[in-house]
């Protein structure tokens, strides 16, 4: 797996790829709980290379955004490929995260 | 005739991707469809997740021993540990209702396989079978 933070028009972003095992979850999980510990709001995570999440980094996320919603911060969710998705529906996150068909899309929204 | 594959592994995460591309392969051979294979690997994964997690409580220098067998009847994995036993009684998921980090796991096993059992003659450690029947040709 793969975290890099960006600046995308005026948003941060973290982009991440690669497989999210429980492996790499606590890498990602660093990364995203700074992020939320700085406050740093909308953070837009775009997941367009994500090719594999397990429960752990479901899990992650979770965290994740309950601490920007601790704070009123935004987690935006954008590009999840079909197969990630289908975890985040059979768990039925997909209602609970904001998520965006594309980054222009999060960025916009 | 029965086809079998086992390996052993370090109970180290990094390893879990090892038997992911095992399980891959695995599920070609016995003609599953891409849809199947990827909710097999997903939880066979998150099963050798819970043997490092809970049986192993995160040491890193155990073994996991995990066969696959591709039967007449379907598809069969054994996970097998050394660790400390798993009480079948109090593994219960989140509700999916709920949104709280952790409990996703067992929800992700049992949707993928038909039987999930622990086998109570194994003195030391846990002995896990799966099992996933044939599905029909559009069913994953």
């Amino acid at each position: 797996m793969k975290i890099e933070v960006i600046d995308y028009k005026g948003k941060k972003v973290m982009e991440v790829s690669g497989e999210i095992d429980m492996h790499a979850s606590p890498s990602l999980r660093k990364e995203l709980m700074s992020l939320v510990s700085k406050k740093t709001t909308p953070l837009l995570v775009d997941l367009k290379g994500v090719s594999y999440i397990d429960s752990s980094g479901i899990a992650t996320f979770v965290e994740g955004l309950k601490g920007m919603m601790a704070f009123g911060g935004k987690l935006k969710l954008a590009s999840i490929p079909a197969g990630v998705m289908e975890i985040f529906n059979f768990s039925k996150l997909d209602k609970v995260f904001e998520i965006y068909g594309d980054l222009d899309d999060a960025v916009n929204s | 005739m029965m086809d079998s594959v086992k390996i052993t592994i370090p109970s180290h995460p990094k390893y879990l991707s090892v038997v992911r591309a095992l399980v891959s392969r695995m599920g070609e051979l016995s003609e599953m469809s891409e849809a199947s294979i990827d909710k097999v690997k997903l939880a066979v994964d998150e099963a050798c997740s819970n043997v490092i997690k809970y049986a192993y409580k995160g040491d890193a220098g155990k073994r996991i021993a995990v066969e696959f067998r591709i039967t007449q009847e379907g598809f069969e994995v054994t996970i097998e540990d050394s660790g400390i036993k798993a009480n079948p009684e109090l593994i219960e998921g989140r509700s999916l209702d709920e949104v709280k980090p952790g409990g996703l796991g067992i929800h992700l096993i049992k949707r993928a396989f038909d039987v999930l059992a622990f086998d109570e003659r194994k003195k030391k450690g846990n002995r896990l079978r799966l099992i996933r029947y044939k599905r029909g040709d559009n069913e994953d």
